[in-house]
């Protein structure tokens, strides 16, 4: 299989277009993941969206693709085949409609990664194929489609919409109505980001900070500021706040109070689940319960805060579940003129 | 740490994972040095240690399928990331062992497999984990493909354990 990496090529991008890297969007076909958690946060779909729409990009969603399962993977509820043949199920999907998968969610991103990876083993391979002939014997009938194969080579490609807002960066300076106003900006990129395409034979790429939402922030007209749990987990921990809600909450609350501790105003991230954890009212009141400090540093996600750059009304931005005096205050700066 | 003799160290659990998954094998090259350990979330808040875990593989102590440590790892790639040798795969052994764990019926608490009944459900019937997504779940047709790929996964358990329950209080209402 020669298409084991789906990530787009972004330094070529830049090779060929290096004037604009939009450019090299304009005539495809994007297509946005639909993260299960954007229910809960719609300013994480609506952010892209609308910028997306706005830059006149060809976007679609794909109404047959599923959860990416990497919940029940990563707690052995399906097997390495079960979960590949899920994600090739929605490769299949999207690559009917799409050339590139936007992801806002660093769990999907990964999931969809990994499951690939997994076919670079045989034996994983074979029952993978096994689970999607199944499918296709039963498709003699009515219900399946008859289509899922795995795509030896496939053209699509996946894209994180951190590293796509870094790419087009000067397009998205260009649409946003607010500036930041020198507000503190914690960061947290969250582990399936950060974690991820590590390669140890190049010094550079395994040392090396990720710093693209540094970068953004700071061009927003922020300030990032360093703490000492920069790097941390949320402490969401493949589910680990579910099943052991009292240690797993011990590393958010640290997070969160370091990111106090430093006097950033808020901290923002590119993932839902981190959103999630960090932010959740119950989660908060249970930390001011066990650790005994009340926090309210509000955690946005990237998409939402350009959501509210580019002047977009209040509820497009982040959802009304979690408003916060110290959220709107944060809103209310940023969007004054 | 436990203290092994040279009579306790066999190979047989090491060949058995590395059969399973062949990606283990690059488990023989760890050389100890801790930094998995030093930067790994689960470890600042519970016993979770993966160097004691890879020694115990290692020295063939299959008792670390009884550990309830391997349920504490939170998957977040960190030892991955800051080992210094190129093709250790922590998480990877980790989902590994606690699919073993399942095997031999030691498994994680019951309790804990409680809290993914919701999520088996509204998966295997909306292909979702939450609620519905934006643009509204999956259409029942394509629900039955979700279905038929997840056949006699434990996930198929957990979901008929939910709807047992459903059951069960529908008869008390009544």
């Amino acid at each position: 299989m020669e298409s084991f990496n789906l990530v787009l090529n972004l330094d070529e991008i830049e090779r060929q277009y290096p004037e604009n890297s939009l450019d090299y969007f304009k005539d495809k076909k994007l297509c946005l993941f639909k993260a299960c958690l954007e229910k809960y946060f719609p300013g994480v779909r609506w952010g892209i969206q609308d910028l997306l729409e706005e830059l006149q990009l060809n976007i679609s969603m794909c109404v047959n693709q599923s959860c990416c399962s990497g919940t029940f993977f990563q707690r052995n509820l399906i097997t390495r085949a079960q979960f590949s043949a899920i994600n090739e199920r929605n490769l299949n999907e999207m690559n009917q409609v799409a050339e590139i998968v936007l992801f806002s969610c660093n769990g999907c991103y990964n999931s969809l990664l990994r499951g690939r990876e997994f076919l670079k083993i045989p034996e994983v391979k074979k029952k993978t194929n096994k689970i999607l002939n199944r499918l296709k014997k039963k498709g003699i009938g009515q219900n399946y489609p008859h289509k899922y194969d795995i795509l030896e080579n496939l053209n699509l490609k996946l894209l994180h919409d951190l590293d796509f807002l870094y790419l087009i960066r000067n397009d998205v300076l260009n649409s946003l109505k607010f500036d930041l106003k020198d507000l503190k900006v914690a960061i947290h990129y969250g582990c399936h980001y950060l974690n991820l395409s590590r390669d140890k034979r190049n010094v550079e790429d395994y040392i090396r900070n990720k710093t693209k939402l540094d970068e953004l922030v700071t061009l927003f007209g922020g300030i990032p500021v360093d703490y000492q749990e920069r790097e941390s987990c949320c402490g969401w921990g493949a589910s680990q706040l579910l099943i052991n809600p009292k240690e797993a909450l011990k590393i958010t609350f640290n997070k969160l109070k370091s990111a106090e501790s430093v006097g950033a105003d808020f901290l923002v991230t590119p993932c839902p689940t981190c959103l999630y954890t960090l932010s959740k009212p119950e989660y908060r009141d249970k930390m001011y319960k066990w650790y005994g400090d009340k926090l309210d540093i509000p955690t946005i996600h990237l998409n939402e805060l350009l959501a509210m750059l580019r002047g977009c009304e209040e509820e497009r931005c982040i959802t009304l579940r979690r408003k916060t005096p110290r959220l709107d205050e944060i809103f209310e700066i940023i969007t004054r003129e | 740490m436990v203290e092994y003799t040279d009579s306790d160290w066999n190979w047989d659990f090491y060949k058995e994972l590395v059969d399973d998954v062949e990606e283990n094998k690059n488990i023989i090259q760890c050389i100890s040095c801790g930094k998995c350990v030093g930067d790994c979330p689960a470890t600042k808040v519970s016993n979770f240690n993966i160097r004691k875990i890879i020694r115990k593989v290692l020295r063939g102590d299959m008792s670390v399928l009884k550990d309830s440590d391997i349920w504490y790892c939170y998957l977040c790639e960190r030892c991955k990331r800051v080992c210094p040798k190129d093709n250790i795969n922590i998480p990877l052994l980790i989902i590994n062992l606690r699919n073993e764990s399942f095997k031999k019926g030691y498994g994680p608490r019951y309790n804990d497999l409680r809290k993914y009944v919701e999520m088996s459900e509204k998966f295997l019937t909306n292909g979702t984990v939450l609620e519905d997504p934006l643009e509204g779940g999956l259409p029942p047709e394509r629900i039955e493909e979700l279905n038929e790929i997840c056949n006699f996964a434990r996930i198929k358990y957990v979901f008929k354990a939910s709807k047992n329950k459903t059951k069960e209080k529908k008869k008390k209402k009544s």
